[in-house]
């Protein structure tokens, strides 16, 4: 606001005439001025928007992430005795409800998301939602999870570092489902020399009709095709017909932009029942944090 | 525009001063919680599914 100072006289007014006022009633010098404070004020508010977007939407995500979690722990906690003597899975819940949790250990020990059920806005914000259309966690088919990369706790910030084999861990109400990311394009060619890599162990190029499936892709946004049951080929259209079991990540690409969608596959290679007289037990690959 | 408010404000510089603040502090806070929540969704930053 320096530059409201109207008080000095005009030094440099030569037009002071009949039809003068000075600088302080100059039409044009006004005009230019209010002008240029609006073009400074739209440039604040577009940081601003950045603030928003970056760290303002993460704080308002935490807290509603923790409360999603808290509630998907009570519910858990909550099963009735049948369902604990038949141990059925089950993730009908409301759009926005907890179904699952994932962990990525190759992100650290402390990365853990509550996914929830739905992709809409509202659902994303709170954390990994589920694409009800696609398959359930654990069994035949594609268990696909969309989340954001910037901004709502950016759940997906980093997941074009994961590396293949990497370890993407599901715990559902009874049990833990351990995924590994499958080879990318340009390592199916030569995946023997990784075999020997006791986390590769269940991962690999998987073969026809799985040909065109890799670890991690990045294609345009109306390419619904990569969360099918078996991605990318549109001839098998019931989950219980695939003969994998695959986990597909979706997020926005280029990071801030949403002109592509960045995908990445993960095959499930191990799968635990929790052990009801063990609650606390977790399994082995959730230490793979280097 | 910003001189204009300036001088429409009441009291001495130190009031200005405060209820300028607390105008700026208005205005940033209607921006977080009204229009950028409304107008996020709609700018191409932030769409991670695919149709």
């Amino acid at each position: 606001m320096s530059t409201v100072d109207h008080s000095d006289p005009p030094v440099s007014d030569t037009r002071v005439g009949p039809a003068g006022g000075g600088n302080r009633r100059d039409p044009v010098r006004t005009a230019v001025r209010a002008i240029g404070e609006l073009l400074i004020t739209a440039g604040l508010v577009v940081l601003l928007f950045v603030v928003y977007e970056v760290y303002v939407t993460d704080i308002t995500s935490a807290a509603k992430q923790r409360d999603a979690t808290a509630a998907l722990d009570q519910e858990w906690q909550q099963s009735t005795p049948e369902e604990q003597q038949q141990r059925q899975e089950h993730y009908d819940g409301p759009e926005g409800s907890g179904i699952a949790k994932m962990y990525v250990p190759a992100f650290g020990a402390d990365y853990s998301f509550t996914i929830l059920r739905g992709t809409t806005e509202k659902t994303l914000e709170v954390g990994p939602g589920h694409y009800t259309e696609s398959g359930d966690p654990g069994l035949p088919g594609n268990f696909a999870v969309a989340g954001h990369r910037v901004g709502k706790g950016a759940p997906f910030n980093d997941i074009d570092l994961l590396n293949s084999c990497d370890a993407i861990v599901v715990e559902t109400r009874f049990s833990w489902f351990v995924y590994r990311v499958l080879p990318k394009a340009d390592e199916v060619a030569d995946w023997a020399s990784r075999a020997a890599d006791p986390r590769c162990t269940g991962v690999g190029p998987l073969g026809a009709p799985y040909d065109r499936v890799v670890g991690q892709e990045i294609v345009s946004p109306t390419q619904g095709s990569v969360i099918l049951p078996v991605p990318n080929r549109d001839d098998v259209t019931d989950n219980a017909g695939a003969t994998a079991s695959l986990m597909t990540l979706t997020t926005c690409h280029p990071r801030f932009s949403d002109r592509e969608r960045l995908v990445v596959h993960a095959v499930m290679v191990k799968q635990w029942a929790k052990n009801p007289d063990k609650p606390g037990e977790t399994p082995p690959e959730l230490k793979e944090t280097s | 525009m910003y001189g204009w408010i300036w001088r429409h404000l009441p009291g001495p510089v130190a009031v200005r001063a405060i209820t300028a603040v607390l105008l700026v502090a208005g205005v940033v806070a209607l921006l977080m919680f009204v229009v950028f929540p409304w107008a996020e969704p709609k700018l191409p930053f932030n769409q991670v599914t695919t149709q």
